[in-house]
């Protein structure tokens, strides 16, 4: 049962990046491999106008994640909140998980030669507390919770930007 | 749920609470500290300005404390000037031969001969090296920065309001209802403001971005006016001209609270909104636009940026923009323009570098550039400091009189144009002095080499924002024999036998002690209490008047006039632009602008913290695909500038094709180095594109060289 997401509002990101750094700062991560980044889609022409947009990359904690079946040594699993996890004990960096990835969230650690990846801020989530990288986050695109909450939540808005009133 | 505040901390973990320093801003942070060794830092949800938010830039301060390149001891020149070979000292050692030094310098050549060169490192450089040169009697102490930020907004501010408004939090978006963001990017170099921002949005206030470039926020702002680069002042008189002929202006505040309204008002005739269109490269009708919005919306504020100090009529543009705040209204009012409000006795830290006493007339008065630019540098300034073009001038040419010693507390190199003349001021000064976290472009002409402690390593009061003022304290020790710079300052003035001219005191503690005692509180006690926010006071101009001489808000100038200046606010173009110099646009068709910011960069630092650096590895340069396509340049390709005011050569960027720029501008990023190749030069003079902007002076009041709006050519670098 996944219980918990953290959700990303492309309308209020202004790129930061501060999730990427917080994210490296909480894991210790060299520079390289990125957990979670930010990119700039745009500026693009649309109807006249100018359109700059961002893009939010880190791991979905899917439904039914397909890196677990890709992963030869059976090194990742599922919790039953539905947080995906990389035993690195297990791990012998294949990549495998990668290039089973649709959205390229697993990254290959060249300090460690094992492939590492958002952990939702297990340890921190586990304690009641909010993964890094939605805390240190300026502009409020991320968020954290329980997932129906915050779907449903962003769905409504993206319907109310849609429909004129 | 854990206690709000207490978050991850560890049992065996310490966590601090304190402010950072790494940008202007000042955010809570909380520190996790283990064995005396800094392990995290984290957002402080219960800190008023970020709540719990933070930027790459403090959130990668780890990488700076421990960083392997830090200089964590004291150093002395044994090489060559610039050669970088030091050796290493003892404090004692350093500080008695500046202080030899100093002695004779100024038993020889008087203490003028003493200028110190602050820059916006995020430590206490300021009111250390300001304590120095004035405490010994030199009125030679600034930001090296001075004529292309923070000097035009001083003066054009005070000689319209009396004090300050259009700076940082001076603009009250969090209650506003229409927001005009003119010639920054906040999001990026203020990112709490940046959030207030969304949050205004989000509540429907309108918002207005002024930029050259579709930045983040101008693509969520409801128009972006993409005003030709070094024409802002033109935009601002044209809205005046709306704001003033469709009468949208507040009636009330104008008749009651400002002086020159009918002059300004036949002035704003000569800009007309179509005319100005045409100067501006923008639609008539969305200057129009913007001027309704913020003569209309109530309340409505206004943040104007440094980009508007680096132009070639820095000061009558900032003028104008603050003409707009006065007609509208919008001043010291809820949402609006608001002056700072500190509890009442505390003493706040400008007051470290302008004690009231802080010289005599007569010493001021020769203060390098005073001549030239008295509003900038003479008696009584509002910003008091040397004219930096000036200073090298002085340094190079003894004129007007010998500079003997120099302490250097930034990257004075990458941060002010003409860096190759700069290089022959540092080689040529007597005696030099930089305190520095790493041996920078800069770091490298030092005689004596300090190193300076971190924000996180060192005790403040930190009270650069309104109605808040928070304690910064120490979350561990000094890395190393990092100091405090203060500590230093003190140091000094100790063993020269001189008294600090702020307080007269022996140590920082003791003037913590001072500046608190007036809110009956004391050092000990605040740093449990942390932070002190009272309530914001608005119009506090009824009780007190503005600070100008007629204690109104002066649209026309009298101070202006008596020295020679257009007391209303005018429009020039730039003697540098495109427009003035047709003939040479022919071979330097580009506008160049260089102000822009990245999230990750300080200035000129952050380039060597890993997780900074690789946000933003490489400076770029942001040209539009088509101007790129006619010159065979593609994304990531390395590009050639060169530009035409008598300094040769030529520095490079890499491109990045945006269409968020027009196709006749190419911005490059300002301040780059790399500090992983080898010094004094660690790659600047390729990418530093201050080796060939001009360093002469054309804003006339605070004699600012335009670091934008320039001409350039551009064309693809061959493959070495």
């Amino acid at each position: 049962m996944r219980k918990y997401a953290i959700i990303y509002d492309k309308d209020l990101c202004m790129g930061h990046n501060s999730c990427q750094v917080a994210c490296k700062l909480e894991h210790n991560l060299p520079v390289g491999p990125k957990w979670i980044y930010t990119v700039t889609v745009g500026p693009q022409q649309k109807g006249g106008k100018l359109v700059l947009t961002f893009k939010n990359i880190r791991c979905m904690h899917c439904g039914n994640p397909p890196c677990i079946p890709a992963c030869p040594e059976g090194a990742i699993s599922q919790r039953a909140d539905g947080i995906v996890l990389i035993d690195p004990k297990l791990c012998t960096g294949c990549k495998a998980c990668i290039e089973a990835c649709p959205f390229g969230a697993p990254q290959f650690n060249p300090e460690t030669n094992l492939v590492e990846k958002c952990t939702l801020c297990a340890h921190l989530v586990d304690k009641g507390l909010k993964p890094a990288c939605v805390r240190a986050c300026p502009s409020g695109a991320l968020k954290f919770g329980d997932i129906n909450k915050l779907t449903e939540e962003l769905a409504k808005k993206r319907v109310k930007a849609t429909v004129p009133a | 749920m854990p206690k709000k505040g207490a978050r991850t901390g560890l049992p065996e973990e310490k966590v601090v609470r304190t402010v950072c320093k790494d940008c202007h801003v000042a955010c809570g942070v909380l520190a996790h500290v283990k064995d005396g060794k800094l392990i995290k830092v984290e957002g402080d949800p219960d800190y008023p300005l970020n709540q719990g938010i933070m930027c790459p830039k403090g959130l990668s301060i780890k990488q700076l404390v421990y960083h392997p390149d830090r200089i964590i001891y004291p150093m002395k020149r044994v090489g060559e000037r610039g050669e970088g070979k030091f050796e290493r000292i003892s404090w004692d050692e350093a500080l008695d031969t500046i202080t030899t030094k100093l002695k004779g310098y100024i038993e020889e050549y008087g203490p003028n001969s003493i200028v110190c060169s602050v820059g916006g490192k995020p430590s206490k450089t300021m009111r250390a090296w300001y304590g120095v040169a004035n405490s010994l009697g030199s009125p030679n102490v600034g930001w090296t920065d001075n004529p292309y930020c923070f000097g035009p907004f001083t003066i054009a501010e005070r000689y319209t309001y009396g004090s300050f408004i259009g700076w940082e939090m001076g603009s009250d978006v969090k209650n506003t209802n229409c927001v005009i963001v003119w010639g920054g990017h906040p999001a990026y170099s203020h990112p709490t403001w940046g959030r207030l921002f969304m949050q205004a949005r989000a509540r429907g206030a309108k918002a207005v971005v002024v930029d050259p470039r579709f930045t983040p926020m101008a693509s969520k702002a409801d128009l972006w006016l993409q005003v030709r680069p070094g024409t802002d002042g033109a935009l601002a008189m044209a809205m005046l001209n709306v704001i003033i002929n469709e009468e949208l202006y507040d009636k009330e505040f104008v008749d009651k609270w400002c002086i020159g309204f009918e002059e300004l008002k036949e002035r704003v005739q000569e800009y007309p909104p179509e005319k100005m269109a045409e100067i501006t490269w923008l639609n008539k009708d969305d200057i129009i636009k913007a001027a309704r919005w913020y003569g209309t919306i109530k309340p409505a504020c206004l943040y104007q940026r440094a980009s508007l100090e680096m132009l070639s009529n820095s000061t009558q543009t900032i003028r104008a923009v603050a003409c707009l705040r006065a007609l509208t209204g919008n001043i010291d009012v809820k949402g609006g323009s608001v002056f700072d409000t500190f509890p009442p006795g505390f003493i706040g830290h400008v007051y470290l570098w302008f004690p009231e006493n802080r010289m005599p007339w007569e010493v001021e008065e020769s203060r390098i550039g005073a001549d030239r630019y008295p509003l900038l540098s003479g008696p009584k300034a509002p910003l008091g400091t040397p004219h930096t073009p000036s200073v090298i001038d002085a340094i190079i040419t003894d004129k007007p009189y010998p500079i003997k010693a120099w302490f250097i507390s930034n990257d004075i190199l990458l941060c002010i144009p003409d860096s190759r003349r700069n290089i022959e001021a540092l080689k040529r000064v007597d005696f030099l002095v930089v305190t520095e976290f790493f041996k920078t472009t800069t770091a490298y002409y030092a005689d004596i080499l300090l190193p300076a402690a971190a924000w996180i390593e060192t005790d403040d009061i930190e009270s650069c924002y309104t109605n808040l003022i928070a304690c910064r304290q120490a979350a561990i020790e000094p890395v190393g024999e990092c100091k405090d710079e203060t500590w230093i300052m003190f140091e000094i003035l100790n063993r020269m036998g001189a008294t600090y001219n702020a307080f007269p005191v022996k140590t920082m503690e003791e003037t913590y002690e001072i500046r608190l005692k007036g809110i009956g509180t004391n050092w000990k006690d605040f740093k449990k209490q942390h932070i002190i926010e009272i309530p914001i006071q608005y119009k506090k101009y009824e009780e007190t008047g503005f600070l100008t001489p007629t204690g109104k808000v002066e649209l026309y100038s009298e101070t202006f006039k008596k020295h020679g200046y257009d007391p209303l606010p005018n429009y020039v173009e730039s003697p540098y632009s495109l427009v003035s110099n047709p003939e040479l646009a022919k071979e330097y068709p580009f506008i160049l602008i260089t102000c822009g910011v990245k999230i990750g960069y300080m200035h000129s630092m952050g380039r060597n913290i890993p997780w900074l650096r690789e946000l933003a590895p490489d400076p770029d340069m942001e040209i539009h695909p088509d101007a790129a396509s006619e010159l065979d340049i593609k994304d990531g390709d390395w590009v050639w500038v060169e530009m035409p005011y008598g300094l040769s050569g030529r520095v490079k960027s890499r491109a990045r094709l945006t269409r968020g720029i027009h196709p006749k501008v190419v911005q490059c990023l300002s301040h780059w180095w790399y500090p992983e190749k080898p010094g004094p030069d660690h790659g600047q003079s390729e990418v530093n594109i201050n080796m060939i902007t001009p360093n002469k002076p054309v804003d006339p009041i605070a004699g600012t060289p335009p670091l934008t709006g320039l001409m350039c050519k551009i064309y693809k670098a061959e493959e070495e």
